[in-house]
């Protein structure tokens, strides 16, 4: 069975007296240790599908399985321990805790999963260390220049090695050499560790990087590549 | 993680923080010392109702403090002395009262002649204290007279004088006998300087006829908000013919007066942290509402409704902990200079009799448990009564819409 799959998912959003479809009778398989990029232009719900695999929220209709689960009609106990568990976000501006440093960041999901100091420690380090992060475990993010931190989002997504890991336009903040470094990082992250990746993008760098485009358009699929 | 994340949650904003503090600590510090000035101002007042004249407790026979009849008199027996041995007891005057008429050469007043023995009087009440000219009553004066100031004037006395007092006696004769005023007092309350003369035992004695005879025995002890219930516990140690009557008996508008303090001390802290609470819950609102964003990430990363209102109840517990320890320690540092430095108004105010009690022209505070902690403890659930309305707020957002523009 696939790690996620959509069947005719349709989210419908109410704005003001009147709805939006933002994906419409949507059908999507992923399997495990995927590079896939969501693409497509502004509005075409790209970060939609996104908030849905990443259970943040939930279809009008249709089905949404991850990982052997029905996740889109799970309570919001369910949804909270799923996200906990089996996801890792990435967000576009990074979203670091400011009050932590690099190292608690990276740190914060196997905290809430009540991982040993020592263990989560020791799994973050070695993460600093594939990222080129050695050094500025205790920088605070403020400290941090936007690709260190985008790094630091990387490892905090990947320390509790979740089932997917989920980038909302993750080159956006940065220039086009930190952009090339971070995905060349991503890309050796999933064919070393195995981690599966889904990115929601319109950058053609991004989509250059991915094995398997998925192009929507007004929350319809246009092309599976 | 959470008490971390709640502690570095609260200095990320430093000067809001800082000043949240401030109107915590200052808010609960101005309560203790107002409170400390209000209970020393209660204390002056019940001291001088109780320490100027009554006491605490007053034993007598049945039905002289309604009519001071000068028949109602009793002498001193064992039983009155095993309920004077008592622990709490710390002093105990013998009395003898007389109502007549006092004169020094063309003046004359009435007045309230009280014959006492000096040692034992000044256990109970505090007019050796209160002289502003010559001197207390000693124990070999055998026609001495310590009157009031305002009686003073009005016979136009000074040490020195001699006075003639003139009464009924017991046996129906007609007493009078010469005084030699010693000392002059002002307590503040007209009552007392207007009308009271302190006369030594013997001599009174003699004058009304009334040998070891003696009408109320005034009683002072540690514990004068329990005289109540100490009176209580010696009365059944009486003889049949005395009565106990502790001061709220004596001045029933006094012990109004000490009940409704309770009342108003609730309402005065009420008021003040209903201000203060309004400006906590906006701060705090604030703080949650900027952290909007990052609290929904939060939620993405997986932290549970429950752990984002505990961090932030935390957050507001620590701050309202933190306030309270400074506030007390801000509050008993200022009742305490009030209370043992206190400031004088004599030159602009003058005392005002109230309730039996004189409220004496000075701020002057006392330390009591209640005054702490009631504003300490009120101050910690404003707090997390204003932190509750943010938290829970936070803890029922969805973390999609929290950061919609995040993801």
């Amino acid at each position: 069975m696939a790690l996620i799959e959509l069947k005719s998912v349709t989210k419908i959003y109410p704005l003001g007296s009147q709805e939006v479809v933002a994906v419409d009778d949507f059908s999507l398989s992923i399997e495990a240790g995927e590079f896939s990029v969501l693409a497509g232009p502004s509005g075409s719900g790209k970060t939609t599908l996104l908030n849905l695999i990443g259970c943040l929220d939930q279809p009008t209709r249709g089905e949404i399985w991850l990982d052997g689960r029905e996740v889109g009609h799970a309570k919001q106990k369910t949804l909270f321990e799923l996200r906990l568990r089996k996801i890792g976000f990435i967000f576009q501006a990074y979203n670091l805790i400011p009050v932590l440093t690099a190292a608690e960041n990276a740190e914060f999901t196997l905290m809430l999963q009540r991982v040993g100091k020592k263990q989560r420690r020791e799994r973050v380090l070695r993460l600093f260390s594939l990222l080129g992060l050695d050094g500025l475990e205790h920088r605070k993010p403020s400290d941090l220049s936007g690709g260190q931190q985008q790094r630091v989002a990387i490892a905090r997504a990947m320390a509790s090695e979740p089932a997917v890991i989920l980038a909302d336009e993750p080159t956006a903040s940065l220039d086009s050499h930190a952009s090339e470094e971070l995905l060349a990082l991503m890309q050796r992250l999933n064919q070393e560790q195995g981690a599966t990746f889904i990115f929601s993008s319109h950058d053609p760098l991004v989509i250059s990087h991915a094995k398997r485009v998925v192009r929507l358009q007004d929350g319809h699929l246009e092309s599976d590549q | 993680m959470l008490y971390q994340l709640a502690l570095r949650n609260i200095w990320r904003n430093r000067r809001r923080t800082l000043l949240t503090l401030s109107a915590m600590i200052i808010s609960s510090a101005l309560l203790i010392l107002a409170l400390g000035i209000f209970s020393g101002m209660l204390r002056d007042m019940l001291a001088s109702a109780t320490e100027q004249y009554y006491g605490h407790l007053v034993i007598s026979a049945k039905g002289y403090q309604d009519d001071r009849d000068m028949f109602r008199h009793f002498s001193m027996d064992k039983s009155i002395e095993n309920v004077l041995k008592q622990d709490e007891i710390t002093g105990y005057s013998q009395r003898l009262r007389s109502f007549g008429l006092l004169s020094h050469q063309q003046n004359s007043s009435p007045g309230e002649i009280l014959g006492i023995l000096p040692s034992q009087e000044q256990t109970v009440t505090g007019l050796q204290d209160s002289l502003i000219d010559g001197h207390y009553l000693t124990a070999d004066d055998s026609n001495g007279a310590v009157l009031g100031s305002g009686l003073a004037q009005r016979l136009n006395v000074v040490p020195g004088d001699q006075l003639v007092f003139v009464t009924q006696a017991a046996d129906g004769s007609i007493g009078n006998d010469l005084l030699l005023v010693r000392g002059i007092f002002s307590t503040g309350d007209i009552g007392y300087d207007n009308t009271l003369v302190l006369v030594p035992l013997a001599w009174l004695q003699q004058l009304l006829v009334l040998p070891g005879q003696i009408h109320e025995i005034a009683v002072k002890t540690d514990q004068p908000l329990n005289a109540a219930a100490l009176a209580e516990q010696y009365r059944v140690n009486l003889p049949d013919a005395l009565e106990i009557l502790d001061w709220g008996e004596m001045l029933p508008q006094m012990r109004e007066v000490v009940a409704s303090y309770a009342v108003s001390r609730m309402i005065i802290v009420t008021i003040l942290y209903l201000a203060t609470g309004l400006g906590i819950l906006n701060t705090f609102f604030m703080a949650v509402m900027e952290r909007t964003r990052e609290l929904g990430v939060l939620m993405a990363l997986g932290m549970r409704p429950g752990q984002i209102r505990t961090m932030i109840m935390l957050e507001t517990a620590i701050m309202g902990s933190l306030g309270l320890l400074c506030g007390a320690v801000v509050g008993i540092a200022l009742s305490l200079y009030m209370a043992l430095v206190g400031v004088d108004l004599s030159g602009t105010l003058t005392p005002i009799t109230y309730a039996g009690g004189t409220i004496l022209p000075r701020l002057h505070a006392v330390i009591e448990p209640a005054n702490i902690l009631i504003p300490s403890v009120c101050l910690l659930i404003v707090s997390l009564l204003a932190g509750f309305l943010p938290a829970n707020r936070a803890a029922k957002m969805q973390p999609v819409v929290a950061i919609r523009d995040a993801i």
